[in-house]
């Protein structure tokens, strides 16, 4: 519960963290920086909502640690569901994406059986430009349209193709409410 | 038995006493004399009864130890030779005292063993000149009348029986002096000196103290009588007692001096016969030698007697040269005697009297005799030594506080135009404030030089310099500390002051000059802020204007603004309390140069009024007397509100000061414009080398209280230190911005003055953090512009017969009848960036049709020309000039478009409703038809009451006022119908978001924004307790939101439980085990 916030009605983010930056300074100054920049998109989050995707900070006041919340769409094998995850902030973020797992238990081609999930702006293609909800918000699209061309959990895609019906009962008898810790 | 036991304790008591007094050497013949008992002195001989020894103790040691102690060794000094000497003598048995003498000195030479009978004789002999001496110099015994001492003529001392002349008392004083030459073989001899001292320390204690008691105790009883016969006199002045009192006192002194002169002129004549004695017998080269003796014991036997007399003086008396000395002292030192009793007149300041004051003079020259008297009199000891410098203390501290309280302007006003930028740190380059040099002229030419005069004369050795030049040195020093004080103690009213109170100031930046004297003015001006302004008495204004003045003054008094920076955090934290400081500080900074115009001619007028009114003290610390100083108007509302400082001020205060603080009808910190816009506080920009400036003459060293990263500043600066005092620059950033919204979306007239203020503030805060109000006036530029671009087209395409008006060109008038108002009505629209703005809330309600018509053509000419770009209407905002034509006149109002909404209600009623029914309409009817919000309607139908245009029929119900007459109901004639004539509707469009919530009538902004706080806050309980942890206690929510909430997180715990407990309330939370849980749905 050490975790300082740097008082942050200064100035503008943008402008400080160019001026951290162009004074070459990283380690602690960075971490602070991805800080901000996680305060100020969960103010988005808060002011402006996606529907069926939600994400806090870790209970424990970790900024750099967040959980998320994605219902699962509807006219999907996942719907009714929610499911949840874990996001772990390195410490130049934005500049390098989270490391975002399921921890609730998925049946998915893209999910493998520990929740780590095969996406592809989470590895190459992520950018400064993608935030906790577009993330979310892919990842949502994600269980709708799985990509099955490179799939993490090979039966599934399979089944997803051949066999909904038997996907959908393997999506519900995998499903389990984890509890916070 | 019993009586066996007394004369045993008695024994003891005496042995006790004699332990401590050593009382056997005072004794003229000692006692172990086996063969004559020597009797006490004097008495066998029939001369003047002595007072026996042992009472001479008792006196004496009661009241002057040190005598005694003197006296004492002074004794183990001769008689200890004589007697051992003595053991050694021959024998003669003659009787007479010549024969004694002569055998003596001429077998003075051959030592022979002694025998007891010469021992006998010796002893006899030395007894017979012992009394032959004592008789002579014996005081007298019985001294009852006061005047008993004064007529006591020498020669009365002489016993008429005494049988010895002159030259028998010199011989046998000789030979007592002698007697262990003359008469080697008396064993028991004594010194005649010690003697004599003795008796007078007996004498003194027997006869003259009981009368300088007496002296003391007549007066107090007459004052005592005085007094209690006052209470009883109505009307008597109280000058008439005071000077009553000093004379008595004065009455005491001199009789108690009188007294004391007889006393000791009658021991000085026993001292001066022995004297005599001494240096006459002796010859030869002996006698140079008895003569310095003699002096030595002369001076010694003074010493002694002033010592007694000293001590001996009772506190009455001590107390009546109290009074007479300060009395003589305030004369010559020019200061007017201050009364204990209450005065019912100020009394004169004092100043330094003039050379040729005969007063003083007079006052002078009583002094110097009455100090040599208490001088000769011994009662110039250590007692009125402490007391001379304690009545010059006093002197001192009420000179200054007398001369220079409430004195903040100077005299002179060739010393008032002194650089104020020069900083004179030490005492010498102080020659600019002039009550600096006038006091220390006191000092060096009154103060000191009547403690020099004073103490010449008391001190027993004139030639040594009693006060030298360091001396007056300190005595400055003293006096411009006490200046200091003074000046730390009103610094308060100082400020209020400000800048008529310049003088002060420069006395304060002189005499500050230590760093305990700087913690002193901060720590005393800060509790005189905390009792005198930071309290809910006062309003922000005052507050901030009392800031201004506190940043202007501690500016001129330390330019290194350190004294200020230990000031200001108390008034900061206070200020953090007031919400509308930061608004007032905008709203001042945007004062618009009439409004600055304005007041100028209110103070002008203010001034007028006081002059005359017979106020000309108010002239003088008015401001804009000097309008080429803008900056000093910073004083004007302070004028009233000083708090009686210089008597002036209060005699002339009067009925204006009763009216309470003068505060500038516009209530607006005008002063901050007419600063913003002062060509010198601009000119800061200069560059920022000051420290290798080399060629600054007035270059100081920073001061020792600095802080670490102390920088120097440059300027006073007043914006910028009350903009830092009110917060971060954001917060104040976002103020101005809100305020420069209102003013932008207000008043159609140009922006120069918003402009200039954001230029002024640009300079201050760089462009980046202004961007926003950048946008903003661009928007509203853009806006005109594009209204004229807009209508052109409207002209050419729809509206052929629309009247182009020009911006701020008159109003079209139209009967009412006439169905096509809408078409010379001139709209306008501003268009604002909805990112750049603040927020802005839309109020949703229907206007009327004309002007919905011509909105919509708005609208489509926008979206023409601004391709892919949608219009959110505000109405509420627009602002409208509506003229009515009523059956007996035409009323032209700038309202808005709320208001005008609402009365063109009514209008559309006497079109549709015939002629002769009244136009009237319920709250609730408008209500319906305009979808209004009901307290705005409410509001506007007030608005319409009041100027006159509508009146109320019944509660709820309104009806239109045709002729300003009371009733109405007279008026039947309805042809000319009440008309909306013309609106000129500005309404501005943004894309504002619309808020779900349902809107709290009553207080319509802020709840708005607060329904929308606390729809975010939900957001965040929701996305905590979903995400983060399914339940948490109260705490961690509270810290959490605190923790993650970029704004802050205003709510205290108690205010966040009453939030969820709404919530649970709704529904929405439940509590399981003390901790919050979202209800699954």
């Amino acid at each position: 519960m050490s975790f300082s916030i740097e008082d942050s009605q200064n100035s503008a983010p943008g402008s400080i963290s160019v001026n951290k930056l162009g004074a070459g300074r990283k380690g602690p100054d960075a971490g602070q920086n991805a800080a901000k920049r996680l305060q100020t998109e969960l103010m988005q989050l808060m002011t402006s909502p996606a529907p069926g995707v939600s994400a806090f900070p870790s209970a424990d006041g970790n900024l750099l640690s967040w959980r998320a919340t994605i219902e699962g769409p509807d006219d999907t094998p996942y719907a009714g569901l929610t499911f949840k995850l874990s996001f772990e902030f390195p410490s130049n973020y934005p500049y390098a994406p989270p490391t975002v797992l399921f921890r609730t238990p998925i049946y998915h081609p893209n999910v493998d059986f520990s929740g780590r999930i095969c996406l592809d702006i989470l590895k190459d293609k992520w950018t400064a430009a993608y935030n906790i909800q577009t993330v979310l918000l892919s990842l949502q699209s994600l269980l709708g349209e799985p990509n099955n061309a490179s799939p993490l959990n090979g039966e599934a895609a399979e089944l997803w193709d051949k066999d909904p019906a038997l996907f959908k009962t393997k999506v519900t008898d995998r499903h389990r409410d984890v509890e916070d810790e | 038995m019993p009586a066996a036991v007394a004369s045993h304790w008695r024994n003891r008591r005496r042995r006790i006493f004699q332990s401590v007094f050593q009382t056997e050497v005072s004794l003229p013949t000692p006692h172990s004399t086996p063969s004559v008992p020597f009797s006490e002195q004097g008495q066998p001989f029939g001369g003047p009864a002595v007072v026996s020894h042992e009472h001479n103790h008792h006196g004496t040691a009661t009241t002057s130890a040190a005598f005694f102690s003197q006296a004492a060794t002074q004794e183990h000094f001769d008689p200890l030779q004589g007697r051992v000497r003595a053991a050694h003598a021959p024998t003669t048995s003659s009787l007479t005292l010549s024969t004694i003498l002569a055998q003596s000195q001429s077998q003075f030479e051959e030592p022979l063993f002694p025998s007891l009978a010469t021992a006998a004789d010796d002893q006899i002999a030395y007894d017979r000149a012992w009394h032959v001496v004592t008789a002579r110099i014996a005081l007298p015994a019985s001294a009852t009348a006061d005047d008993s001492f004064g007529t006591l003529a020498p020669d009365s001392q002489q016993s008429p029986r005494a049988f010895s002349s002159d030259a028998e008392f010199y011989q046998a004083l000789d030979s007592l002096n002698h007697a262990n030459r003359v008469l080697p073989r008396a064993t028991h001899t004594d010194d005649i000196v010690s003697w004599h001292a003795q008796q007078v320390r007996a004498h003194f204690a027997q006869h003259v103290i009981p009368l300088l008691s007496g002296c003391v105790d007549e007066n107090e009883d007459r004052l005592g009588a005085d007094i209690h016969g006052d209470a009883e006199k109505v009307g008597d002045a109280d000058w008439e007692k005071k000077r009553d009192r000093y004379e008595s006192h004065m009455v005491t002194v001199m009789s108690s001096i009188r007294t004391l002169e007889a006393a000791l002129r009658l021991y000085f004549y026993g001292l001066g016969m022995l004297m005599r004695g001494f240096s006459r017998a002796t010859d030869g080269n002996s006698a140079d030698r008895a003569k310095t003796d003699a002096e030595i014991l002369a001076t010694r036997f003074r010493r002694d007697i002033h010592a007694l007399v000293g001590i001996s003086a009772s506190d009455q008396l001590m107390n009546s040269v109290r009074v007479v000395l300060v009395r003589l002292i305030s004369h010559v030192l020019g200061i007017p005697p201050v009364y204990d009793g209450e005065a019912t007149s100020r009394p004169p300041r004092p100043e330094p009297p003039s050379q040729d004051n005969i007063k003083q003079l007079a006052a002078r020259q009583r002094l110097h005799e009455l100090v040599e008297q208490l001088y000769n009199v011994g009662l110039a000891g250590e007692r009125f030594q402490i007391l001379f410098a304690e009545i010059m203390d006093g002197m001192m501290s009420n000179f200054v506080k007398g001369a220079y309280a409430g004195v903040w302007a100077s005299p002179g006003s060739t010393a008032f135009s002194a650089t104020p930028n020069t900083i004179t740190l030490t005492a010498a380059s102080s020659s600019s404030s002039p009550c600096i040099v006038s006091l220390s002229d006191w000092v060096e030419n009154h103060f000191a030089r009547l403690g020099f005069e004073v103490l010449s004369r008391i001190s027993p050795n004139p030639p040594s310099p009693v006060v030298t030049l360091s001396d007056v040195k300190t005595y400055q020093s003293l006096a411009l500390g006490r200046l200091a004080a003074l000046r730390i103690g009103e610094l308060f009213d100082i400020v209020l002051a400000w800048p008529a109170s310049r003088g002060a100031l420069d006395d304060l930046r002189a005499t500050i000059t230590t760093s305990a004297r700087r913690m002193q003015l901060t720590s005393s001006f800060t509790r005189a802020l905390q009792t005198k302004l930071l309290h809910p008495g006062c309003s922000t204004l005052e507050i901030l204007q009392t800031y201004i003045a506190i940043i202007r003054t501690f500016h001129a008094l330390d330019h290194s603004k350190v004294l200020l920076g230990h000031v200001e955090p108390t008034l900061q934290l206070y200020l953090c309390q007031r919400e509308d400081a930061i608004r007032i500080v905008v709203t001042g900074l945007l004062a618009s140069p009439d409004e600055v115009r304005a007041m100028r001619k209110v103070a002008g007028t203010a001034n007028w009024t006081r002059e005359n009114g017979g106020q000309r003290d108010a002239i003088v610390r008015a401001p804009f007397i000097t309008p080429t100083i803008p900056g000093r108007s910073a004083t004007a509302p302070s004028t009233g509100r000083r708090r009686g400082s210089t008597p002036e001020a209060n005699l002339k205060k009067g009925p204006a000061a009763s009216t309470g603080p003068y505060i500038p009808s516009s209530s607006n910190l005008v002063e901050l414009a007419l600063l913003l816009n002062d060509p010198a506080n601009s000119r800061r920009a200069a560059p920022d080398d000051e420290d290798l400036d080399w060629n600054d003459m007035n270059w100081v060293p920073d001061p020792v209280d600095a802080g670490a990263n102390y920088k120097r500043p440059k300027s006073e600066d007043v914006i910028g230190t009350l903009i830092s005092a009110l917060g971060s620059e954001d917060v104040f950033i976002k103020e101005f911005t809100s305020i420069l919204a209102e003013r932008l979306l207000g008043d159609p007239a140009r922006f120069e003055q918003e402009l200039r203020v954001l230029d002024l503030l640009k300079r201050r805060f760089g462009e980046a953090a202004l961007q926003s109000c950048d946008v903003m006036i661009k928007d509203v530029q853009d806006s005109s512009r594009l209204d004229a671009a807009i209508r052109r087209t409207g002209h050419q395409n729809k509206l052929e017969r629309q009247v182009l008006v020009t911006p701020a060109g008159p109003t079209a008038r139209q009967k009412g009848e006439q169905n096509a108002s809408q078409k010379e009505t001139q709209y306008q629209a501003r268009i604002l960036s909805r990112l750049f703005w603040p927020a802005l809330d839309r109020e949703h309600f229907l206007l009327p049709p004309p002007i919905l018509e011509q909105q919509k053509q708005y609208e489509q000419g926008y979206e023409s020309l601004k391709s892919h770009r949608k219009l959110t209407w505000l109405n509420q905002l627009g602002q409208t000039r509506v003229e009515l034509e009523l059956s007996d006149r035409t009323v032209t109002v700038d309202c808005s478009t709320v208001e005008a909404t609402v009365i063109y209600a009514f209008q559309d009623d006497a079109d549709s409703s015939g002629s002769d029914s009244l136009i009237r309409r319920s709250e609730d009817e408008l209500y319906n038809q305009l979808q209004m919000d009901e307290d705005l309607i409410a509001a506007a139908l007030s608005f319409w009451t009041s100027k006159g245009v509508l009146y109320r029929v019944q509660p709820g119900v309104y009806a239109v006022a045709e002729t300003l007459a009371a009733a109405p109901e007279d008026n039947p004639n309805d042809s000319t119908a009440s008309a909306i004539a013309t609106e000129e509707g500005s309404t501005e469009g943004t894309v504002a978001e619309e808020s779900s919530e349902p809107r709290k009538p009553a207080k319509l902004t802020v709840g708005a924004k607060e329904q929308e706080r606390r729809a975010m806050y939900w957001q965040y309980i929701r996305g905590m307790l979903t995400n983060a942890s399914v339940s948490m206690p109260l705490g961690q929510m509270a810290m959490m939101m605190k923790m993650l909430i970029t704004d802050g997180f205003p709510w205290s715990n108690e205010e966040l439980q009453e939030f969820l407990g709404e919530k649970i309330v709704a529904g929405d939370l439940e509590i399981v085990g003390g901790k919050y849980k979202l209800v699954k749905k």
